[in-house]
């Protein structure tokens, strides 16, 4: 693509943040907080702005726990290959973030019963089943409390959508989230 | 008991807990990859504490802007910390701290109300 295009591409598509590459701990705070700065900015409603935070929270902590291809990069340090994006929706008028990473075969059938869970619930059922699930701590792992779609959905307008792709002999996971 | 007080950064905390005249504080933002390791020994010392500081009123503050559901899974374990110390005859007052227009951290206050209804816990504007 050549350069003088981006800005109006990225205009067009009303995308605000986006990244695509290997994710760390130290990368996802930054894209965090950058996104917060965006989010002040643009968007007016303080609860809309955290809903976003908190899905965009939720999508990058899954990336990072459910890669199945976390690596060991410089220092050590855990990453894990993803995709994260923050846009506008012109036609709907709602903001949306959607992630993709690679996930093993095993953890597909989990994440789809996860999701259609959720998406058949009302807002107050969701916020009564986090509670549950926190304090019985049922879906409890190593590195998170197993609740990030009972979160995603509970700030979402919308069900989650979601899909699987093969792509040269391997899994992806893809997600979109209407704020 | 020694006080513990950890600094806050981007994505962690401050965390400000007086053994001496039980006054616990944790303002900030919460949304740190390892939660469990963060808050490990948070959740420690407040057991530890609760079994053994003589003082019976503890006043608890929580101002918490961001919190990851990770870090929410840490806040009911130490309520049910705070829970049992109040049933063992403690006097545990909580002040949950929120934003007028905040409604996302105002109805996590009303969650921990509801669960935990042997606590008092006081919802505060700022």
């Amino acid at each position: 693509m050549k350069t003088p295009k981006l800005r109006a591409l990225i205009h067009e598509e009303g995308i605000i943040f986006s990244f695509s590459g290997l994710i760390s701990q130290s990368l996802t705070s930054f894209m965090n907080e950058a996104v917060k700065e965006q989010l002040e900015e643009l968007v007016e409603d303080r609860n809309t702005q955290k809903a976003i935070f908190l899905i965009i929270a939720e999508q990058l902590q899954n990336i990072m726990s459910y890669s199945s291809n976390k690596q060991v990069g410089a220092g050590q340090k855990n990453v894990s290959p993803g995709s994260l994006l923050l846009a506008y929706d012109k036609e709907k008028a709602k903001y949306y973030v959607s992630s993709s990473n690679e996930i093993i075969e095993e953890d597909k059938e989990k994440i789809s019963q996860r999701i259609d869970l959720v998406n058949s619930m009302e807002k107050s059922e969701l916020r009564k089943f986090l509670r549950e699930q926190l304090r019985t701590g049922e879906n409890k792992h190593d590195r998170g409390a197993g609740v990030g779609f009972v979160e995603m959905a509970k700030r979402s307008s919308e069900e989650l959508i979601y899909n699987f792709e093969q792509i040269d002999g391997k899994l992806y996971f893809h997600i979109l989230t209407y704020i | 008991m020694e006080n513990l007080i950890i600094e806050a950064t981007t994505y962690t905390p401050n965390i400000n807990f007086d053994a001496v005249n039980g006054e616990l504080s944790i303002s900030g933002k919460s949304y740190p990859e390892n939660t469990f390791e963060f808050y490990k020994p948070v959740n420690e010392w407040i057991i530890k504490y609760l079994e053994s500081t003589p003082t019976k009123n503890i006043n608890i503050k929580l101002d918490l802007e961001y919190l990851n559901s990770s870090s929410l899974k840490a806040y009911f374990d130490m309520f049910d910390s705070f829970e049992e110390a109040q049933n063992f005859g403690k006097i545990i007052e909580v002040k949950w701290l929120y934003d007028s227009e905040d409604d996302i951290t105002e109805e996590t206050g009303e969650d921990f109300i509801e669960d935990f209804q042997d606590l008092n816990i006081e919802l505060v504007v700022k």
